[in-house]
């Protein structure tokens, strides 16, 4: 124990840290100036978005703090029951699960809302990278290279069952992403592609129609200038009206006034871009960078492939968080429902969040030294 | 120092890639972020600022309701609302004052609302409803005046004949937050109208169209300059009903001033012609928003007209449930065509006396004599031989404890009794007294008019349940059909023809010389069945169910009058006009 101790302080990632507690700051001021007039049905107390908010963050370092004090080579052992267990709990939405805006998402446990869909994206990258470390050599032969899509494939049936197409993509991003770092010939890769990409046409009969529609919107956002592509057109106005300086915080005439929709959860970018302008932007851009740049470095420094393995996969989730909220908030990307890291509402996606941290704090800890 | 183990090249190398697609993602946002905020900002800056551009929801109006004939009996109307758009007014009390000299309304009570109603600058704040054409115009012509002040259009819904079938209708209001949440459709907000009762809450996901709305560019004196964006409501779909108008009509009227219900119905289809309940209600008073004063009225009102009493109310049915211990015994074996009883006017049970209506007893009577006299002691006897257990599966066959199926939210199922019920609710065991007492339709048995309705339907066919239903097709506004509603066959149940030839002669002989004879008809061949429920609480509730013709049922009915008093008096001789109009028709 002490000699674990004497690895915390001297192998702790202090700057990602940092970087990961002014980032829940800056989401929760966020936060409180686009709830702070009541949105949503709960009105009347301002403050309580930030309260809730505020809980879950501290919660998230209690789990952050517990996982960094466990060796993560132990998660090797359970990842499968992990894998398992995520699955289930999936299943679980699915049966029993509650519908808010027309799809099933969340799971009441007390009284506490919770998505199993968030959380399987720490469980995937878990078990991924256990499977692909030990198999690494074996994944030259095709049809062993096609083992973990299956394995991804079950979680992304069960999110479409919910249906979820932005998280569905985050898994893929995920394993793609992964797959690549363990080495998998880019041949296959490029395969799997071009094979993908080719039957788009039946897979698109799997949509549901407001999947359809916003991938339709965001093709031509004239199509549905008031339902999906208003959304949009309201953000764009919000983000292009801050400027470089922002209307300053609270000021934000397109947030204060509600035209913004979501504007807690998917579309608080929009918020921030309008308030704080260009400078507010770059300074949250800057701290995703940082984190994004300690996770490649705990990578790259990880004591093995597994490591490694986790650092990347924790890499690939944020990032594709944090491009494809944002971008489409600018009206850049289809707007597909993903929160932005740190700062968008919601309970289970900040539990993740933070978990996510803990595993690169983690990995760091074990870091082989020069 | 090294540790054992280091990651291989190949990964550094990859991850190297990685790092690559990682700067590209993060030039691309701040490229794009550039682009949007600094090369643009000025543009949107100004879009945003003079957000006069407007956003005005435009209201999808529902779909409308017609009788089976095609006739309209429910619409919208144009209602004009005056509402104040805060973030224009440059001075709200000028303004309170200006306004107030048009459309009658103190000015402090104007500022009132405003402050009141205050979402947000740009969301209009409701100040007057229902504003009538002298008024529109003149505030059209004052616009200058009264910058802030908008006129806006919303469909309201129109109940053309106010009351009429006012109970199965419904009635549409603003949703609730309970509403809101358990809906599972995403595009309902807070403010929107939808059904709360009736056919309008049943219905709801076919009546509601689709909201519309528009963005248009407004000048400083607040008139729409252009329209940016548009998209047009969808209108709801309409519904044809089974309810005949002008039978509906004519019930209503012949209920008039009392309390009850006529159901009348197609045997052979499951086709509602009319539900007919009084007291009744003016649906309009609930358009839009209630006032406080009308619903204080209808909801405390102890005759409760908000209520569709042959749906949602129970009570006991009397002698008309003889019809169902009649149709047990002989099934049964119990009884027969021949099997005689005496009647002596009591019945002694241990010590407790049990007594028929007729005080000095009907004599030896068969099956249908019973069933037309409507003769205590025989179904006291039959009762007793069957005891509860049989009875309650006959019960159950008949659909008693049981929700209808009907197109109509929230249905009574009533009480179904049994020795485990009654073990389960009072504690008690089962009482031999308990079978005279069920024999005849009192006690613990509860019933909605519906079910007795459903039950009198299955004896004129012989056996078959048809889901019962209002509403007959559903017609898009372009008219297209949506969905149409053949009948459906619920289940058949098993019970032998001459049971039912048995039962069916003690119902026409009861109209031609039994407790029914006030419904006899010289024009038509009716059969049925009369029953009068004790009341300790009040006077006794009257029933009839009957079915015409008799050789050829094609139309069922129940009559019931709560507190209404005997039902060979009162409830037979109302069954028998309406059933004449029927067929007059």
């Amino acid at each position: 124990m002490r000699e674990r101790l004497g690895k915390l302080t001297e192998n702790l990632d202090y700057t990602l840290l940092i970087a990961v507690v002014l980032l829940c700051f800056y989401g929760i001021v966020i936060l409180y100036s686009s709830t702070r007039f009541g949105y949503g049905v709960v009105g009347e107390n301002p403050l309580f978005y930030v309260k809730r908010q505020s809980l879950w963050i501290a919660s998230g370092f209690l789990l952050l703090i517990m996982i960094i004090l466990v060796d993560y080579h132990n998660l090797e052992r359970f990842s499968l029951a992990i894998y398992i267990f995520s699955i289930l709990s999936l299943i679980l939405v699915i049966v029993v699960g509650r519908i808010t805006h027309g799809s099933r998402r969340w799971l009441y446990l007390g009284v506490f809302p919770l998505q199993p869909s968030e959380f399987a994206k720490i469980a995937l990258i878990i078990f991924l990278a256990d499977f692909l470390s030990k198999n690494k050599t074996k994944m030259e032969n095709f049809t062993y290279f096609l083992l973990p899509f299956f394995y991804t494939g079950l979680y992304i049936l069960l999110i479409f069952m919910q249906p979820d197409l932005g998280t569905s993509l985050t898994y893929i991003v995920i394993l793609i992403i992964m797959l690549f770092v363990v080495g998998s010939r880019i041949k296959y890769l490029l395969t799997i592609f071009l094979v993908t990409f080719s039957s788009f046409p039946v897979l698109w009969h799997f949509l549901k129609d407001y999947q359809k529609r916003r991938i339709l919107v965001f093709l031509n956002p004239n199509l549905d200038p008031l339902g999906s592509g208003y959304n949009v057109i309201q953000s764009k106005i919000a983000i292009g009206s801050g400027g470089l300086l922002g209307k300053g915080i609270f000021q934000g005439l397109q947030s204060q006034l509600k035209f913004l929709p979501a504007q807690h959860t998917d579309f608080i970018f929009s918020v921030l871009g309008e308030e704080l302008g260009f400078i507010g932007a770059v300074l949250l851009l800057f701290l995703y960078i940082v984190i994004i740049w300690r996770g490649i470095k705990i990578a790259l420094e990880a004591k093995d492939i597994f490591g490694a393995l986790l650092a990347t996969g924790v890499v690939s989730f944020f990032l594709f968080h944090i491009v494809v909220n944002i971008g489409m908030t600018m009206g850049i990307l289809p707007a597909t429902g993903l929160p932005l890291p740190f700062i968008s509402y919601g309970g289970s996606f900040m539990l993740t969040n933070l978990i996510a941290v803990g595993l690169l704090l983690n990995v760091h800890l074990y870091k082989i030294k020069w | 120092m090294k540790d054992s183990y280091q990651i291989p090249k190949e990964i550094e190398q990859r991850i190297n890639w990685l790092l690559i697609l990682i700067i590209i993602s993060f030039l691309f946002l701040l490229i794009n972020l550039w682009h949007l905020q600094i090369i643009r900002g000025g543009e949107f800056q100004e879009r945003a600022v003079k957000n006069c551009i407007r956003s005005l929801v435009e209201e999808a109006p529902r779909g409308q309701i017609y009788d089976t004939h095609g006739e309209l009996l429910v619409n919208n109307r144009p209602n004009v609302i005056v509402s104040v758009i805060p973030a224009e007014v440059d001075n709200l009390e000028d303004l309170s004052i200006r306004l107030s000299k048009l459309i009658n309304l103190p000015s402090e009570e104007i500022i009132i609302k405003v402050n009141k109603n205050f979402e947000n600058p740009y969301k209009p704040v409701k100040i007057f409803d229902d504003c009538p054409q002298h008024i529109i115009i003149e505030i059209e012509e004052n616009k200058d005046k009264l910058k802030g002040v908008i006129l806006e259009v919303n469909p309201r819904r129109n109940y053309i004949y106010q009351e009429l079938a006012a109970n199965c209708l419904g009635y549409v209001g603003e949703i609730n937050k309970e509403e809101l949440e358990r809906s599972e459709n995403s595009n309902l907000q807070g403010g929107d109208i939808i059904g709360k009762t009736g056919l309008e809450k049943y219905y709801e996901e076919f009546l509601r169209g689709e909201k519309g709305g528009k963005e248009v560019e407004v000048d400083a004196l607040g008139r729409e300059v252009a329209t940016l964006l548009r998209k047009k409501p969808v209108p709801g779909n309409d519904l044809i009903l089974t309810i005949d108008k002008d039978l509906q009509r004519f019930g209503e009227k012949l209920l008039a001033g009392k309390k009850g219900s006529i159901i009348l119905s197609n045997p052979q289809t499951g086709e509602i012609l009319a539900l007919i309940n009084q007291p009744s209600f003016n649906p309009n008073l609930f358009a839009n928003i209630i006032s406080y004063e009308d619903w204080q009225r209808l909801s405390t009102d102890p005759n409760y007209p908000l209520t569709n009493r042959a749906v949602q109310n129970t009570y006991q049915p009397g002698s008309t449930f003889k019809i169902v211990t009649g149709l047990a015994a002989l099934e049964e074996g119990i009884s027969n065509s021949t099997r005689k009883i005496y009647c002596s006017g009591k019945f002694t049970l241990k010590d407790q006396v049990f007594s028929c209506w007729k005080k000095g007893g009907h004599g030896s009577l068969s099956f249908v004599d019973a069933l037309s006299q409507s003769c205590n002691i025989y179904f006291y006897i039959m009762g007793m031989e069957l005891g509860i257990n049989r009875m309650e599966k006959y019960m159950q066959k008949m659909g008693l404890g049981e929700e209808i199926s009907i197109d109509l939210p929230e249905v009574s199922s009533g009480i179904r009794p049994s020795a485990q019920w009654k073990q389960r609710e009072l504690n008690e065991i089962w009482f031999p007294g308990d079978d005279i007492n069920l024999s005849i339709g009192q006690g613990y048995l509860l019933v909605s008019p519906l079910q007795m309705h459903s039950i009198i339907c299955a004896i004129a066919t012989e056996g078959l349940f048809y889901r019962l239903h209002l509403v007959k097709q559903i017609i898009s506004a372009e008219g297209q059909l949506v969905q149409n509603f053949s009948p459906v066959l619920l289940r058949r149940i098993d019970i032998s023809k001459e049971t039912f030839k048995l039962v069916k002669e003690g119902l026409r002989a009861t109209i031609v010389k039994g407790t029914g004879w006030r419904a006899n008809s010289n024009e038509i061949s009716i059969a049925g069945k009369t029953g009068t429920a004790q009341n300790p609480h009040g006077e006794n509730h009257a029933w009839f169910v009957g079915f015409a013709p008799y050789e050829n049922p094609e139309i069922c009915i129940t009559v019931f009058l709560e507190n209404g008093g005997e039902g060979g008096e009162a409830a037979a001789p109302l069954a028998r006009e309406t059933l004449e109009y029927y067929f007059r028709m």
